[in-house]
């Protein structure tokens, strides 16, 4: 493989770890707030919330990519100036964001719900940056988005990359899919879409920006695309991890290379199809919109994650079950990453059922779910590739004499801050409070409870990261 | 498919500056106007001779406010008509309490012309309605949002038919215009009652996206061009996907 890819592909870690520490900082100082441990103003928590939303949601989207980017070359040709755009874009897209929050003081949370862009609260131009960063990192994900389509098309028919030949039971086709190419392709189709959804609500938001009035917005439809963006861009990064791990856990484990089954062929296009629905889950309080889709929201739910999630719980349990694994921390992180998506997708699909929701929307639960699939899911499938790639670079020798400690660390740390999520979500305490008021006292001492926990996490990722970001770091400033 | 784009683009970019030429009236949002707003604590003079101020009324029970004038010869009669009909139809004093305060906007109107118009409707005797005026009728219309203009032809105002929900503390909830039926009238009572009630921003001529689009005639919600920006962009994945594969087959051969 090129050394170029190597070089980008490790400051796109580098980048991403560092982000990571400052914005598990920010979600710590906004835990302790709310327990009452320490002060911040309101305009402070609120912008440390947006930008710790945004930020999270950034880093493992381009993590994922990333990852999927460097595998990508064992297979078919990719374009290094796009991966290098989209880099730019992204460094230059973020300090846009941290612009807008911790100097313009933008804190419309990061789901930047329409209208709260226009409520102005804060600087007057934070608004128009803050369109504008979304617009540059938008711009440059799609760039590289549209080149990895491109690259595997090339090589790779419609009925081929989606592995439509794979269907029939008894099937041998000449042309065999890696599970690898299906899942990435299926994400990158779920990219491309929630990336142009994006691209059309920040459209209709700077035309209303710029209108003075003339032109208004229907929040129904505002809130229609902001989820449809931010759901579905949600899942699909989640399923660039798996499609990592359907390439490395086999690899790394010493075990035969996984390949796509009628299954695997079937459940991953039931996901591509039914994603892209599931976002209407969001909508169970508008009700303007029509109850049929909101019917259509609850099925989607199940019918996206149900198959894929069934599907790669087989694979992985079938390739563990009985036999001898070379366990590191690379397929640890993948098979724990695996765990947590599974058991945050079980609190989604909790949530996501509409007599639950009635319960559970906008309390504490939402946050416990996402962070669950997110911080003990995703965080791990990437940080298991960063970690599989980091030692590769070196010698390829996986050791490490601390191992058990940093998984405890991050295992321990990170379920203890997630059941502080779902113990006050239970208790129905409401989310994005900087304060809790007297109604919701617990809330109080569940944020403590879990800012602790979150400690641990974070020194478990600050000991686990620290190799990585050393032999990163070696590498690109070597001169090979 | 780049000329897709370009078509497309063309079209809302054509579309979009068009919608500020169009007339920025503010249409249905007029039940908008004011809302939670604290109304002005007119000192009140109703029939009866009690002398009470808005708030004080409104301190006990939440009021329905209902504002008309003596010699109106429009819309005022109907809507006291149908404000005590429907409120008699939903029967809600049990288990929602309000008052209704039907208060004259004519600073010409006397006492008299509004007790006169209590006995029209025979709501003299009913302990939960107050008609009366008020010395500072501009400060009430200001801060409900009522604009009635004078027609020195006619000898009329031209004005709405309005109904606003105040609460306890004196806040306008909600507000209800033209002749409505028994179901808006039940979420005003629920809504002065601070029973959760579902709200959403009417749609005007300068939001042509809506997702759905409410059939009055028909009482049917029919699907609204919003929908197609929900669905363009998997429309516009799908097409680039088939445009790559297209592209790059011509390429290869």
């Amino acid at each position: 493989m090129e050394n170029k890819f190597k070089k980008i592909t490790s400051l796109w870690i580098i980048t991403v770890l560092i982000l990571f520490v400052v914005a598990i900082i920010l979600g710590l100082l906004m835990r302790f707030n709310q327990g009452g441990n320490i002060k911040l103003d309101p305009v402070t928590f609120y912008t440390d919330m947006t930008i710790h939303g945004l930020t999270m949601i950034g880093i493992w989207f381009v993590a994922g990519m990333a990852a999927v980017n460097y595998i990508m070359e064992r297979y078919v040709r990719t374009s290094y100036k796009a991966n290098l755009i989209a880099y730019i874009m992204t460094v230059v897209g973020v300090l846009m964001l941290w612009g807008a929050g911790f100097i313009g003081k933008f804190h419309a949370g990061w789901t930047f719900l329409y209208p709260l862009p226009f409520k102005i609260m804060w600087e007057q131009w934070a608004t128009p940056l803050f369109l504008y960063a979304l617009l540059v990192l938008g711009v440059g994900w799609t760039i590289w988005t549209v080149s990895l389509m491109i690259s595997l098309l090339k090589k790779y028919t419609l009925s081929q990359v989606f592995a439509w030949q794979h269907f029939k039971r008894d099937a041998k086709p000449e042309v065999e899919t890696p599970p690898f190419v299906l899942i990435s392709m299926i994400s990158l189709v779920g990219v491309l879409s929630c990336l142009i959804t994006a691209a059309a609500l920040d459209f209709l938001l700077l035309t209303e920006y710029y209108s003075n009035g003339g032109f208004i917005n229907d929040a129904l439809l505002m809130k229609n695309l902001t989820y449809f963006f931010g759901h579905t861009l949600a899942n699909e990064m989640l399923y660039l991890g798996l499609a990592v791990i359907y390439e490395l856990f086999s690899e790394v484990s010493g075990r035969p290379k996984w390949k796509t089954s009628w299954y695997v062929a079937y459940a991953w296009n039931l996901t591509l199809f039914f994603v892209l629905f599931a976002f209407l889950h969001h909508m169970y309080m508008d009700f303007v919109q029509p109850e049929t889709l909101q019917i259509i929201g609850q099925l989607a739910s199940y019918l996206a994650s149900i198959p894929s999630t069934g599907v790669t719980i087989f694979s992985i349990l079938v390739a563990v079950y009985g036999t001898k694994i070379n366990w590191n921390l690379a397929n640890l992180m993948f098979f724990i990453g695996t765990a947590g998506w599974v058991s945050g997708g079980i609190g989604a699909v909790i949530d996501a059922t509409i007599s639950n929701n009635f319960l559970l929307h906008n309390t504490l639960w939402v946050p416990a779910h996402f962070h669950t699939y997110n911080a003990l899911g995703n965080v791990l499938f990437s940080l298991g590739f960063f970690y599989w790639f980091s030692f590769q670079l070196k010698d390829g020798i996986i050791k490490d004499k601390h191992s058990m400690l940093k998984i405890l660390l991050i295992v321990i740390g990170g379920i203890g801050f997630l059941a502080a999520f779902y113990f006050a979500g239970a208790d129905s305490v409401a989310r994005r409070y900087a304060n809790y008021p007297e109604e919701m006292a617990s809330g109080k001492f569940w944020a403590t409870f879990g800012g602790t926990f979150a400690t641990i996490y974070l020194l478990g990722i600050i000991l686990f990261i620290g190799g990585i970001l050393k032999r990163c770091f070696g590498f690109v400033f070597s001169r090979v | 498919m780049f000329r897709l784009c370009l078509f497309t683009s063309i079209v809302m970019l054509t579309i979009l500056p068009a919608q500020s030429l169009f007339s920025q009236s503010l249409g249905d949002f007029r039940e908008e106007i004011n809302i939670y707003n604290t109304l002005y604590d007119a000192p009140l003079h109703l029939v009866g001779g009690a002398d009470v101020s808005l708030h004080e009324l409104a301190k006990d029970k939440p009021i329905i406010l209902a504002l008309v004038f003596s010699r109106c010869s429009g819309v005022c009669n109907p809507l006291v008509l149908e404000l005590k009909e429907n409120l008699r139809m939903l029967n809600l004093q049990q288990e929602l309490p309000y008052s209704v305060l039907v208060l004259s906007f004519d600073p010409w109107d006397k006492i008299e012309d509004m007790q006169y118009m209590a006995e029209r409707f025979n709501l003299t005797n009913e302990p939960d309605w107050y008609f009366g005026v008020t010395d500072s009728i501009n400060q009430v219309i200001n801060s409900v949002g009522f604009k009635p203009i004078w027609d020195e032809k006619k000898k009329q105002f031209d004005h709405d038919a309005l109904l606003a929900g105040v609460s306890t503390k004196g806040k306008m909830t909600k507000k209800l215009l033209g002749l409505r039926n028994s179901k808006d009238l039940r979420m005003l009572v629920q809504s002065i009652n601070k029973v959760f009630i579902p709200s959403y921003r009417l749609p005007t001529n300068t939001s042509i996206f809506t997702c759905f689009n409410y059939d009055p005639e028909t009482g049917k919600i029919v699907p609204g061009t919003g929908l197609l920006i929900i669905i363009m962009p998997v429309l516009i994945t799908w097409l680039t996907v088939i445009g790559i594969r297209m592209a790059v087959r011509k390429k290869t051969t």
